[in-house]
């Protein structure tokens, strides 16, 4: 889905901040979406052998 | 047929190539990158942003232009933009400069926004200097935007652009040496160490910096394709890609390098020329460059570019470098309160030069080595080199003669004001050697000199010399 540059998640959810009063209800859903599903944060740490580099 | 030559810095992105034919700039796009150029060319804001000179010209060319052998199947659209005089790099702007690069590449993605697109990056190496103008040159950059989906070059515009002019707004801290040191930029959570306390009220602190630092340390460990997702199911949108961006323009439009605004109002530097001596100099210039065809110029050690100015008559392009980057910044900004698009500031030490960098030290070239100047001005330059930067007078001449141009040098003897005030700061007679009679012996071994003049002050002569091929 993204284009060839390597992202980092911070620098992606900080926009939610970044673009205001609207931005900061997304900032806030997904903070309570990540509360309310531990299945999706289980699945992205089941990958075996996929180690995320050090920045 | 000569070949094409790949461009060094355009390997990353595998739907976009730059590459030389002839002394033309080519791009060769694959499927993604065509179908991503056609809606860039369809959109309303392509044609005016070339037309004022914000987008780098670019045509369609026949894929038939380009030779046979690097057509292959990758390619299926090919483009050429208009050609740059002379490229220089980030670390080699002054911070108005970067300043204005930075709104052309904010306007122009928001531009993009406006018509479903965005850009992939957020590099400053997407942007290069007409004169005193930003132009951003990587075509390939706008893809279509994909809705629920953040800027993807944020952050790679807060370490490469953002970053840099937060610290020498807030801090006077010089950002090229950060940026040359680091071609990839400065890094978030590195940043937010620098500013505390009271820092985070600065402008644009808080959120880029101190936030942005926090965030990157906490999510270090997520991935982002399952971010995007997330964020995406939360809410996120194209809106709020353009509020993020719109955010970002308007805090770099406030920031200002304190000291550079103030030495705006009278940027005159006081020197030690006499007003005749100032027309000398410049009608010296003017009989070396006139009727020789100059296309490319350097006027080494230029300072407040009186003498590009001059030299900008008789040359097709004039390259200003300068170690001086306060003086060198009022010079932009008159450059560009004037619209000039002939002659660039250009930050550099000369005694330290921008040196090769990026992967496999071909990315970006040095200095010197990305093109050969049909002419040099070397004009109170001799004795900082000299005098404060040790250079053996032997060693300037060679370096003159091996930039193989026509040469306007000035020398300064050391009993002028000038050169005197810098021999106060060594021990007596440690500089013996730097004297007329030496340069002239060294210059004539190397160059044929074609007209030379004393001022009548008799402590300055100017040479105006060509380079003799025997070494």
């Amino acid at each position: 889905m993204l284009a060839y540059l390597d992202a980092a998640s911070g620098s992606l959810i900080i926009q939610a901040i970044v673009a205001g009063a609207a931005g900061a209800a997304v900032f806030f859903k997904l903070g309570w979406r990540r509360i309310t599903s531990p299945f999706r944060r289980r699945t992205a740490t089941a990958e075996v052998g996929e180690q995320r580099d050090e920045r | 047929m000569s070949d094409l030559e790949l461009e060094p810095a355009s390997f990353r992105d595998p739907a976009s190539t730059v590459a030389y034919l002839d002394g033309r700039v080519l791009r060769g796009l694959t499927k993604e990158g065509a179908e991503d150029f056609g809606a860039l060319s369809a959109a309303s804001f392509f044609e005016p942003a070339m037309t004022e000179g914000r987008l780098v010209r670019t045509t369609e060319v026949p894929l038939e232009d380009l030779p046979q052998s690097v057509r292959g199947d990758a390619w299926v659209l090919a483009l050429e933009h208009e050609r740059i005089p002379f490229v220089t790099y980030p670390y080699e702007w002054t911070f108005s400069m970067l300043k204005d690069a930075a709104l052309v590449h904010l306007d122009l993605l928001l531009a993009a926004l406006g018509a479903d697109l965005t850009m992939k990056d957020g590099y400053a190496y997407n942007l290069a200097f007409v004169g005193a103008r930003p132009v951003f040159i990587d075509v390939g950059s706008f893809e279509r935007v994909r809705p629920g989906e953040p800027w993807a070059g944020y952050r790679q515009f807060c370490q490469t652009i953002l970053y840099p002019l937060l610290l020498q707004a807030h801090k006077d801290i010089r950002f090229q040496p950060w940026l040359r040191g680091q071609v990839q930029g400065i890094q978030p959570q590195e940043l937010a160490r620098l500013f505390s306390g009271t820092d985070r009220l600065r402008s644009g602190v808080l959120k880029h910096v101190t936030l942005h630092g926090a965030m990157d340390q906490r999510y270090s460990g997520s991935r982002a394709q399952d971010t995007q997702k997330e964020l995406k199911a939360a809410g996120f949108s194209t809106e709020l890609q353009k509020a993020t961006v719109a955010a970002i323009r308007k805090l770099v439009s406030k920031l200002e390098w304190s000291r550079s605004a103030s030495e705006w109002k009278d940027y005159q530097h006081t020197s030690t020329y006499t007003d005749t001596e100032r027309q000398l100099k410049a009608a010296f210039v003017e009989r070396a460059l006139e009727g020789r065809g100059t296309r490319l110029l350097f006027d080494l050690g230029g300072n407040d570019g009186t003498y590009s100015r001059v030299a900008a008559r008789h040359a097709d392009y004039v390259v200003c470098a300068d170690g001086d980057d306060l003086c060198l910044d009022g010079l932009y900004r008159a450059l560009k309160h004037e619209g000039n698009a002939q002659i660039l500031p250009a930050y550099l030490d000369l005694s330290d030069p921008s040196p090769a960098l990026g992967w496999r030290g071909r990315e970006r070239a040095g200095f010197f080595d990305r093109a050969r100047p049909d002419a040099v001005l070397a004009l109170a330059l001799l004795h900082h080199l000299a005098i404060t930067g040790n250079v053996p007078l032997a060693e300037l001449v060679d370096w003159l003669h091996g930039l193989g141009a026509r040469l306007v040098v000035e020398f300064v003897d050391p009993t002028d004001p000038m050169a005197d005030r810098l021999l106060a700061n060594k021990p007596a007679g440690m500089h013996g050697d730097y004297r007329r009679e030496v340069f002239e012996r060294l210059l004539e071994a190397r160059f044929d000199v074609v007209e030379r003049e004393e001022f009548p002050s008799g402590t300055r002569t100017l040479y105006h010399a060509t380079p003799r091929r025997t070494p």
